[in-house]
């Protein structure tokens, strides 16, 4: 899918549309599994499982040759995770129809968090559910946080951190 | 493939070191370098050809920073541009991953010829960055040629304004101010950019006593970001206002032992967030520091909320800070 087409993923406004953005760790699978259990019998809530992949710079490698075999290397890697949640939906009463998955490569000039909030936006969810790694403050002044961002800066629709 | 640029005789190098330094300084023996790969072959005297241009090079760069004097670096070398004369600084490939620690946050540092070369490119025509241009040398190691900037480290020209923090702060700190927001704008500039300096330290700025101006030296370090992409930067601007704001950084074990009485009100909540042995909170020790400024201050201490993003955020606060110093000292900068 193109990275703008969002025509089918984009639910009527009626829809409750949830928007699960999650990577490889720990805290974002008990997100799903928080999900898995707290909505698997409201039949009219539909989940975007979402994941962002930041491109990489080229400083971090020394050909494009090298740059290549990484990303993919990365998107395999996710949509392995994306389709492990999915089954923990399933698993808990979800019906397929009721799920779907996103893998959304970025440019590294824009932070995840935004293009989560972008993806929000576009999609029209009304929650945004998002993990917390429970860093230090010293680490978040140092390279901030995904989830601290979402919170103060999501608009128009609810926000819900599990942690 | 492309022929190195091994067309220069030796006798033709000799001439030129000769028209350079007179005759008698031209050395006996000397290598004539168009790989650069093991850079600890560069030796004194020795002569590096890159893009056609002869560089002789002289002795290597130090930091000596905070006092210590550091291993000479010896892929940065100080040499003559052979067909102009004008001395130059050749930064060579250093393939170097480590870590830094600021706080208590790691983070895994890589050196990166490529970004240092892009960015000198980006702030070509820019007065507040060091100037130069790159080169691949017979190997494909990119080779920064940087024009030599004469003058002394920022940090050492403010240390040595005022006799006494009062003095400083209510004479020179205005101008300083603006000194340093012009900095700040210069970063701006990189992060607007899409670019990071990567390693903003107090000696990483020099004052340029040709142009008159603070220009940012050194970009070639990386690091893979968080969600706050230019959050190392921030942190490394807020320990340089902190720096600037207090003419030096101003240390809890030295308040321990001379200024006791200042100590005894301090929380840990007025400590840098990234030196925990500094002072971020300076009304503390100088209470004519207008609120404004100490707010910022602040924005980089223990007890912070919030942090700035970006650059924009701490410009706005300043310029406020800045029309309170003007007030304050009935000094327009
Ligand atoms: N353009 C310049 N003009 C004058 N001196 C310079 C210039 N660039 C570098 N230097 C001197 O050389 C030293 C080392 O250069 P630089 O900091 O770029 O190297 P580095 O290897 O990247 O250092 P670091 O270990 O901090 O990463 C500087 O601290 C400074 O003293
Ligand atoms: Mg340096």
């Amino acid at each position: 899918m193109n990275e703008h087409d969002f025509g089918d993923l984009a639910r009527r406004d009626t829809e409750r549309h949830l928007l699960a953005a999650v990577d490889e760790s720990a805290n974002s699978k008990r997100a799903v599994m928080f999900l898995a259990d707290f909505f698997s019998d409201s039949q009219n809530v539909f989940v975007t499982l979402l994941s962002i992949i930041p491109e990489p710079s080229e400083d971090f490698f020394p050909t494009e040759a090298e740059r290549r075999p990484w990303l993919q290397a990365k998107e395999a890697e996710m949509q392995k995770h994306l389709t492990g949640y999915k089954e923990i939906l399933l698993g808990a009463g979800f019906s397929d129809a009721r799920i779907a998955t996103r893998l959304s490569i970025r440019p590294g000039t824009i932070s995840v968090g935004d293009a989560i909030l972008e993806e929000q936006e576009k999609l029209r969810c009304c929650i945004v559910v998002v993990g917390r790694r429970g860093i230090s403050h010293s680490e978040e002044f140092v390279f901030g946080s995904t989830s601290s961002k979402i919170l103060h800066h999501a608009k128009h629709c609810a926000v819900m951190v599990v942690e | 493939m492309v022929q190195p640029a091994k067309t220069l005789q030796e006798a033709t190098i000799r001439e030129l070191i000769a028209g350079h330094a007179g005759p008698d300084r031209v050395p006996k023996r000397f290598k004539i370098i168009t790989d650069t790969s093991d850079f600890f072959k560069v030796e004194y005297n020795d002569v590096v050809v890159l893009g056609g241009v002869p560089y002789w090079v002289h002795r290597c760069e130090k930091e000596g920073r905070f006092g210590i004097d550091d291993e000479p670096k010896y892929w940065v070398r100080r040499a003559i541009e052979l067909t102009t004369g004008a001395t130059k600084i050749l930064k060579l490939v250093f393939h170097e991953q480590f870590e830094t620690t600021v706080g208590e946050v790691t983070i895994t540092c890589y050196r990166s010829p490529k970004k240092e070369a892009r960015i000198l490119d980006l702030v070509a025509n820019h007065g507040n960055f060091m100037h130069g241009h790159w080169v691949l040398d017979a190997a494909g190691n990119n080779v920064r040629i940087l024009e030599f900037i004469h003058g002394p480290r920022f940090d050492d020209v403010v240390t040595g304004y005022g006799t006494d923090h009062y003095d400083y702060f209510h004479r020179y700190f205005p101008q300083i101010l603006d000194q340093y927001l012009e900095l700040v704008l210069a970063i701006k500039f990189l992060h607007d950019n899409g670019e990071k300096h990567g390693d903003i330290r107090r000696d990483h700025i020099l004052w340029d006593v040709d142009t008159k101006t603070n220009r940012w030296i050194d970009f070639d370090y990386n690091y893979q970001q968080g969600e706050a992409l230019f959050g190392f930067d921030m942190q490394g601007l807020g320990n340089l206002l902190i720096f600037v704001a207090g003419r030096g950084d101003v240390l809890v074990p030295d308040l321990y032992h001379n200024q006791r009485e200042i100590f005894d009100t301090l929380w840990g909540e007025d400590l840098s967030i990234a030196y925990k042995n500094r002072v971020a909170n300076l009304k503390k020790i100088y209470p004519y520091i207008p609120d404004s400024l100490n707010q910022a201050l602040l924005h980089f201490s223990v007890g912070a909320n919030i942090f700035y993003e970006t650059t924009d955020q701490l410009l706005d606060d300043l310029a406020r800070a800045r029309a309170d110093m003007v007030s304050l000292t009935g000094r327009q900068a």
